[in-house]
């Protein structure tokens, strides 16, 4: 009998890159995965609580595996961001509860948990033996066994209000279960210090922690030396990085300056890019390094959230918009080929008319290529959810639609730019439409060709663009740019 | 054993019946001038940030608290017995002097509405010889909470609901009716309102967005 685990993921790509850690220590322990979750003996959520329904999804889907245990033996855990008040009520709900730097140790809470019905543990009892080792880090499946002992997780004794990141060294050196075999997250930071009033993460995450950056450039080789093509460098903050080793720490900009040195050396073929930057810690510095080297990603997300200072002030943003301004002006003139990301939320409490006005200005100056528009909604744990939320939600939908005009606009103005153009892409797998590939250019606008040879698919070619709408274009293949090996 | 993030409450001093300031053991804990900490009772799981009051030479750590009618942290706190634990993160945020500004001698200008004095009151104990001015809004005058603190010609007490301070009004009327040399860096912390308020008042008598710095308490 292979014991089977599945996970719900939810939320960004922090968790994603969380998740991926996770899986491969139940990897490790002889644990198989598997997409039915009723066909699994571990459940587990990797939490998400930037809004309520995603830690609603969490209770709903823990309701149902503990029905599930009236019949059959499971073990539940959750990990990922939880705040304080949902970690108490999950230490009722859950096995197990963890904060992931405590990942480690997961497989000694797996060995010693408890936690099983009675029925359970009868079927258990009747075919299994007692579970050994994991001295060895692995566990034969067929030597599972639940045992009652009424351990319970790792929170049941902590107070600790957000995750304390002492041990989050020790959860990056987990090598992760990657979920491709072209594309990859690289955590390099964790936590947050900025606390906008809107977001939650200061009080899952806690305060920013650097990875070690030998860590960090000795997993960006092993990836390209594997043959990954795009690779991500995540934090919440991911240009703080270095500011809480006070000077101990390369830089941001040092940290990228290595990469693009190793990039070229290398003479391999790959784009690294980042997310999420915070206006306040962005300088020139990071732009000309980019410039400087052909791995890093002529792409910036950089979040706005909103046009307006006085909204910018009630968030707690730290910076203006002539602030953000200065930094796309850089932009332009340090990278002008490169493509612009942002976030921004409309109907934050008491945004005015004028105030979304602003708002809808910055995007028409911005020109952005992609902007990730939310409408606002309190965020558990978050100091605006002690405020009103006093936007109906009529007109949160009309800001909305307003800026996604906006956006499209410019978005549409862009890829039609491309028609005509040849581009190095990515191939990222197929398109929803028919006999059709999917790819990403550097700056990551997706573009379609015809062609069905999925051996295509992890590599880059180049492909001529035909047609473009406003959030794609498409295009016919030209070349074959790296060697496949059918 | 204390955790690493507990500090004992070494002391309460009100200073109205609804403001006052903890005295925190301090155990080695290094910040600036003008940053915050999360604190909460170390038995509860809410914390709320406040800005540090002592200064960083001080011994222990303070922080200058309002009792908030509807609120949950600063009535915990508030209630706890000297002796008790409670839980700091951080210190943590960027309302500081930049150094090049104190060795430039340049002229400060702080605004504050009510408790958002603490980051100053930190400030001027903490930087010698700094040249500032400190305009503080309350309503009362009896809610200059410590002002013997500051250099009396330095501090203006401006009052909304009764003559006792050096001016009667709001902040943003004293700016209005005042000139500040365009080279000022003014900093500004307090309520959402007065912090909007003034700073389009002083990018108006002609101080550059980027010498204006703002710590709003929510």
């Amino acid at each position: 009998m292979q014991l089977k685990y599945h996970i719900v993921q939810l939320g960004c790509q922090m968790n994603i890159s969380d998740g991926e850690r996770v899986q491969k220590v139940l990897d490790e322990l002889g644990f198989v995965y598997t997409e039915n979750e009723a066909e699994a003996q571990l459940l587990g959520v990797i939490a998400c609580s930037v809004r309520q329904k995603g830690i609603d999804k969490v209770y709903n889907k823990v309701a149902k595996w503990n029905k599930w245990k009236n019949r059959k033996s499971l073990i539940t855990f959750v990990s990922g961001c939880v705040l304080p008040a949902d970690r108490e009520r999950f230490l009722k709900l859950f096995d197990m509860v963890f904060p992931m730097s405590e990942l480690p140790e997961f497989p000694e809470m797996i060995r010693q948990y408890g936690i099983v019905t009675p029925a359970g543990i009868q079927s258990l009892d009747a075919g299994l033996k007692d579970i050994k080792l994991p001295q060895e880090n692995t566990i034969n499946p067929a030597e599972f066994k639940l045992v009652p002992t009424g351990v319970t997780g790792k929170f049941a004794q902590s107070s600790s209000v957000t995750e304390s990141n002492k041990t989050i060294g020790e959860f990056w050196h987990i090598k992760p279960k990657y979920g491709s075999g072209f594309e990859a997250y690289i955590p390099i930071q964790n936590g947050c210090n900025k606390f906008c009033t809107f977001c939650a993460v200061p009080y899952t995450r806690g305060r920013e922690v650097s990875r070690p950056s030998t860590e960090i450039i000795n997993e960006l080789k092993q990836l390209v030396s594997q043959g990954f093509k795009s690779i991500t460098l995540l934090g919440q903050n991911v240009n703080s990085y270095g500011l809480d080793k006070k000077g101990e720490e390369l830089s941001f900009a040092e940290l990228l300056k290595e990469i693009g040195e190793f990039g070229k050396k290398s003479e391999q073929d790959f784009w690294v890019y980042f997310t999420s930057p915070h206006p306040r810690d962005m300088g020139d510095d990071v732009l000309e390094v980019i410039a400087n080297y052909d791995c890093l990603a002529k792409q910036i997300h950089i979040p706005v959230q909103s046009g307006d200072d006085n909204v910018l002030v009630r968030m707690n943003r730290k910076h203006s918009v002539e602030k953000y301004r200065s930094i796309i002006r850089s932009i332009r003139r340090l990278l002008p080929e490169a493509t612009i990301f942002t976030d921004i939320i409309v109907g934050f409490t008491g945004e005015t008319e004028e105030e979304f006005e602003n708002t809808r200005r910055v995007m028409e100056e911005f020109k952005y290529n992609m902007a990730y528009i939310a409408k606002y909604s309190p965020r558990p744990g978050a100091a605006s959810s002690r405020w009103d939320d006093d936007i109906p939600k009529e007109i949160k939908s009309e800001r909305y639609h307003a800026l996604t005009g906006e956006l499209m606009k410019h978005s549409l103005a862009y890829n039609k730019a491309m028609i005509g153009n040849t581009y190095k892409v990515l191939v990222r797998g197929e398109d929803r439409k028919e006999g059709f590939l999917s790819a990403l250019t550097e700056g990551k606008i997706i573009v379609r060709f015809a062609s069905k040879d999925k051996s295509l698919i992890g590599h880059f070619v180049e492909v001529k663009i035909t047609s473009a709408v406003a959030f794609s274009a498409e295009g016919e293949l030209v070349e074959v740019l790296s060697e496949i090996n059918a | 054993m204390q955790s690493d993030n507990t500090h004992k409450l070494l002391g309460i001093r009100h200073l109205t019946d609804s403001t006052y300031v903890l005295e925190i053991e301090r155990r080695g804990m290094d910040f600036e001038a003008g940053q915050h900490i999360l604190l909460g009772d170390a038995s509860s799981l809410d914390k709320r940030e406040y800005s540090i009051y002592s200064g960083t030479e001080d011994e222990n750590l303070e922080v200058l608290i309002k009792e908030i009618e509807e609120g949950l942290v600063s009535k915990q706190l508030k209630r706890l017995e000297q002796g008790r634990p409670v839980e700091i993160e951080g210190p943590v945020g960027f309302f500081s002097i930049e150094k090049q500004d104190i060795e430039a001698k340049k002229k400060f200008l702080f605004i504050a509405s009510g408790t958002g004095i603490a980051p100053f009151h930190s400030m001027v104990k903490s930087i010698p010889d700094l040249d500032y001015t400190l305009l503080h809004g309350v309503r009362h005058a009896h809610e200059a909470y410590e002002m013997e603190a500051y250099e009396r010609d330095r501090y203006i007490l401006c009052t909304t609901a009764d003559d006792d301070g050096d001016f009667k009004g709001r902040v943003t009327d004293y700016i209005k009716q005042h000139e500040f040399d365009s080279d000022t860096v003014c900093f500004f912390c307090g309520n959402f309102n007065m912090i909007k308020d003034a700073m389009a008042l002083m990018e108006k008598k002609g101080i550059p967005p980027a010498q204006l710095h703002a710590e709003v308490y929510f």
